[in-house]
């Protein structure tokens, strides 16, 4: 290092306007070359495939035996009930769980951020804890837990809280409910680090202030805190409504998609779709680019709602 | 610092130059050597085991061939094969895969170049006959049958003897009369008398293959759901199971075992394959037998059916020549390797000259004395041969949720001719 930047600058003392360029261009080099290797990764790995994708949705045949059928994979999907039960579904899940984890997380990192709180540490790991499970783990582990004759159903019926043993997995309601727990057990902890993140961002003067206006803490929820983490709220609901819309390994592992096909979402079906049955690679991939629209529509709504500051 | 940034740079190049000719060479073993034969096989009682002992009998006269068994469970091996097979290479893939024959014609016409046709291996008249259909396509044969589905109905004769039956009551029933027997034992000794779990139709299938019919027509592409009398008395014979209250209903595998191991239920209508299941609770031993199983009361309906079976296939590729003769020389024409596979590990082959032989002859004390491999051999040439057909799991996931709406009360025509109409629109 020393000697070559000793050299270079010597030499730019004698020649002023003609190395400067040439160590110029070297850094421009340099850079770039790194921009490259990324966008070159990118562009194999990312953009590549989902042109290919593109292109896949509008064949259709099984297996290899692919040929070009237009848009007729894209009216397909509006007549095919398995497909809109398994959108169904997933607006279940999206409507149902998302704000439910995105209020506890917001209100767990609240509690979490009290400063006079002790031993904060360990309660703060041990709600993100979950987020570093395998995904496939923690299915298996609630898949036992709520069985019929699991550790749930023993409890509740031990304490005397149901009558007789909860159907968690074989019930298309409960089964719906079930997953609905597994997924916000899995994921609050790791939307609400992003919310104790931004919160200490936030410049305790205000509170201090609020406080010395006479605000009481609900009120100073509502108006400094939530504001305040806008952009962050904006940002966990998008990338849960994208994670929820992708939803698979969960139901994979639980319920297989059943009762029938009562929890079956999105991904499942792209999966069966595939795998499962006689594959159709060209259909699948139309469901999947169904999803990519849906995230598309989600996140533009979501960030109309937030308005466009924020975004 | 303009160095360290070269050096961080060339070092991220040649990580990933590394990574990707690492990923190349751990995808090149398979298929390069012509002398090394690669199988993938799900199940290590049974499928495994059963190469093991191929693979013993093979090397001994051919040491210079090596081959590797590699185990798997089945979904991830139609996984993938879907995946390899999809992408046109043979790299990573095996020589010779097991699949199940409801899965093969879905295999076969989906990728139409991949498979090595192994018509010269082996003679497929000595097989039996229900077999050929799900193993070729157009008169090609390309599958080597293997394991043979035939089913049988496990009853445990001292419920039965308690509600006053016994084993020759139980010769050439139908399905209703199943149930009635079914009622006596209930109400004789409490105990149900099937066990079933309501997301896999296997008894479904079972059924209706008595009958001869499937859920497709005979060109193994058109749904034949709505207007098919089997099916549709299936169906009924089915609700007619529940509304007698005489089913136990499981949620898996584990479930479905733990149920006859615990003598919680009277009688287990399924494939001979679940024989090393049943004879795990040793205690049981003498208690149970195994009867024909019942037939549809539609017309040409026999006491034989099918239920799950696979056979082998080699993929095309270096060593498909050396693939094929291994199966052809063992699975293919051994009738000494099929005694040792019905003594060592109970597997009931397809090949017939094998059911001559003395193995198949034995008495087995756990079933009282019955001869059960040489009955199971009997009623495998009974079965009637069905083309399975390219859609058997897409359109059982429609029946499954039709199903469940019929036991709620929607009428069976509605039941099956919206299952008809869903079908028509799937498999466009």
């Amino acid at each position: 290092m020393n000697s070559k930047t000793k050299g270079t600058m010597a030499g730019s003392s004698l020649f002023p306007g003609k190395l400067s360029i040439n160590s110029r261009t070297k850094s421009t080099f340099i850079g770039w070359s790194f921009v490259i290797t990324a966008v070159i990764m990118i562009c194999t790995f990312y953009f590549y495939p989902m042109i290919q994708a593109l292109i896949l949705s509008f064949q259709s045949g099984t297996g290899t035996n692919l040929t070009f059928v237009g848009f007729n994979n894209y009216t397909r999907l509006l007549s095919d009930s398995t497909f809109i039960t398994a959108v169904k579904n997933t607006f279940i899940y999206l409507i149902v769980q998302v704000p439910i984890m995105i209020i506890l997380a917001l209100f767990l990192s609240v509690l979490l951020n009290d400063r006079t709180l002790k031993w904060k540490g360990i309660y703060r790991t041990a709600i993100f804890l979950p987020a570093v499970t395998s995904l496939v783990a923690y299915s298996v582990i609630f898949k036992y837990l709520f069985s019929n004759d699991g550790l749930v159903n023993t409890m509740l019926l031990k304490f005397s809280i149901v009558p007789e043993a909860v159907n968690w997995l074989t019930d298309p309601f409960w089964a719906k409910i079930t997953i609905i727990i597994a997924i916000t057990w899995r994921w609050t902890g790791y939307n609400m680090i992003f919310y104790l993140s931004a919160l200490q961002n936030v410049d305790q003067a205000i509170y201090e202030a609020a406080k010395i206006d006479g605000a009481s803490a609900v009120q100073q929820f509502f108006k400094i805190t939530i504001p305040m983490l806008k952009p962050i709220i904006l940002f966990t609901s998008i990338t849960s409504t994208i994670g929820t819309l992708q939803l698979f390994d969960e139901i994979m592992n639980i319920t297989k998609g059943g009762p029938g096909n009562a929890t079956t979402s999105i991904s499942q079906y792209i999966y069966n779709l595939s795998f499962k049955y006689t594959p159709d690679f060209g259909y699948a991939a139309t469901v999947s680019y169904f999803i990519v629209i849906l995230i598309v529509v989600f996140s533009i709504i979501q960030f109309k709602a937030a308005g466009d500051r924020n975004g | 610092m303009k160095k360290v940034l070269m050096l961080c740079l060339s070092a991220v190049l040649f990580l990933s130059a590394c990574s990707s000719s690492d990923s190349d060479s751990s995808t090149s073993d398979a298929g390069a050597d012509s002398n090394k034969v690669t199988i993938w096989a799900w199940d290590p009682n049974f499928n495994i085991a059963a190469l093991n002992m191929a693979k013993e009998i093979y090397e001994k006269e051919n040491p210079d061939v090596e081959i590797e068994i590699i185990e798997n469970a089945q979904a991830d091996i139609v996984q993938k094969l879907n995946t390899g097979l999809s992408s046109g290479t043979s790299k990573g893939l095996p020589s010779i895969v097991l699949i199940e024959d409801y899965r093969a014609q879905s295999f076969l016409q989906a990728y139409p170049d991949a498979f090595y046709e192994m018509s010269g291996a082996f003679n497929k008249d000595d097989f039996a006959e229900y077999k050929i259909a799900p193993t070729s396509v157009d008169g090609k044969q390309y599958g080597l049958p293997f394991d043979s589905g035939v089913t049988g109905l496990y009853v445990r004769t001292d419920y039965l003897k308690e509600a006053g039956y016994t084993l020759d009551d139980l010769q050439g029933l139908d399905w209703q009369q199943y149930i009635e027997i079914g009622k006596k034992v209930k109400e004789a000794t409490g105990k149900d008398m099937i066990t079933l779990d309501p997301n896999d139709l296997g008894l479904i299938r079972l059924m209706i293959q008595t009958a001869g019919s499937w859920y497709l027509e005979e060109d193994g592409v058109t749904p034949s759901l709505a207007g098919n009398e089997a099916l549709k008395e299936a169906f009924e014979i089915y609700k007619g199971m529940m509304d007698a209250n005489i089913v136990k209903p499981n949620s898996d595998w584990s479930q479905f075992v733990a149920n006859f191991n615990n003598g919680d239920i009277a009688s287990v209508p399924t494939g001979n394959w679940i024989t090393p299941s049943v004879k795990a609770e040793a205690s049981q031993s003498g208690k149970w037998a195994v009867a024909p199983i019942p037939k549809l009361s539609v017309e040409g309906a026999v006491n034989a059916s099918n239920l799950g079976g696979s056979s082998w296939y080699v993929l095309n590729g270096d060593s498909a020549e050396q693939a094929a003769d291994f199966l052809g020389k063992t699975f293919g024409s051994n009738k000494e390797f099929y005694q040792q596979l019905v003594t060592e590990i109970g597997a009931i082959g397809t090949y017939k000259p094998a059911a001559g032989g003395e193995a198949y002859g034995k008495e087995d004390e756990f079933f009282g004395g019955q001869k059960i491999i040489s009955d199971f051999a009997g009623w495998t040439e009974e079965i009637t041969g069905l083309n399975y057909g390219m859609h058997t799991y897409a359109i059982e996931d429609i029946l499954i949720v039709e199903m469940q709406n019929y036991l709620n009360g929607k009428s069976i025509d509605d039941v099956l001719s919206d299952a008809q109409a869903q079908a028509e629109a799937q498999l466009k």
